[in-house]
């Protein structure tokens, strides 16, 4: 069976028709449903996470879970944030 | 706690402190174009002295705790008070103060008002066409997604892309711009 990422063509076709149906998707809904479904996206994505950090550290203790979730999200934090907020603001020259 | 109760707690305390807001961030962005998971609630806050937005430190401090020293974004060196839920999950509020950058002011002057079923009341968000400058100003590989779904959601030709393209410009994200709108597939 062919490879798709060996076609240039054929994968960005495939990404360009994934990327079609997601905003055709989003077209369909109203600002209102678009809203919601940021919300219960992010409500989602934290219990999985949570999942995740107990399965990890095989706990059924949710809130050592959610302990290493708030450690995985400050990580990140400083990760996306690095050069882009400072504490002191420079003098004028 | 879900997401949207900790919003409606952050937009209560806000609105008990009398400050002109609006919501900004993944939510505002998931509002006009993709949604997408987000792990904050965004504030572009109009802070006319300290002891206004004390308050709202206030309101919050039984769920929120604030980080003590204020930060600065290395773009246009705007405020970002940052606060981290007590409980879990760990949601975060950032408030980015209203300041004197043409492009914040004008942004918030166009913030449109609307009724949000969810959190049970009008509330306030920017325009897409300034969600769109704004994304394409920060330029993190987020933003620029962020700021290509909005443009093919709501449709080049229902937007005001003159005014786009104007700060685009002035900002120097034309490039940043052409390739957003480059990227969207015929739909």
């Amino acid at each position: 069976m062919a490879n798709i990422h060996d076609d240039p063509a054929a994968l960005k076709a495939l990404q360009d028709d994934i990327y079609r149906e997601k905003i055709l998707r989003a077209r369909a809904m109203t600002s209102e449903q678009r809203l919601v479904e940021a919300f219960e996206l992010s409500n989602h994505q934290f219990g999985m996470m949570l999942a995740g950090a107990m399965h990890r550290l095989e706990t059924r203790d949710e809130e050592e879970g959610w302990r290493e979730v708030a450690l995985w999200m400050r990580r990140l934090d400083q990760v996306r944030d690095q050069g882009l907020y400072v504490t002191e603001k420079p003098a004028l020259a | 706690m879900k997401l949207e109760d900790f919003a409606i707690r952050v937009l209560e305390a806000t609105e008990s402190a009398a400050l002109d807001f609006m919501i900004v961030g993944a939510i505002a962005a998931g509002t006009h174009g993709v949604p997408r998971a987000t792990k904050d609630v965004d504030i572009l806050v109009a802070v006319a002295g300290d002891s206004k937005f004390q308050c709202v430190i206030r309101a919050l401090e039984d769920i929120v705790e604030f980080e003590p020293q204020v930060v600065f974004d290395t773009l246009t060196w705007g405020r970002r008070h940052v606060g981290r839920i007590r409980t879990s999950p760990p949601f975060k509020v950032e408030f980015f103060e209203v300041f004197d950058d043409p492009f914040v002011l004008e942004e918030f002057r166009r913030r449109r008002k609307v009724f949000v079923p969810m959190l049970s009341r009008e509330t306030w968000l920017p325009t897409p066409e300034d969600v769109v400058v704004q994304k394409l100003r920060w330029g993190r590989s987020k933003d620029l997604d962020d700021a290509r779904d909005i443009l093919a959601v709501q449709g080049p030709e229902t937007l005001d892309m003159e005014y786009v393209q104007s700060w685009c410009a002035r900002q120097g994200t034309s490039g940043r711009l052409q390739e957003a709108l480059a990227g969207i597939p015929p739909l």
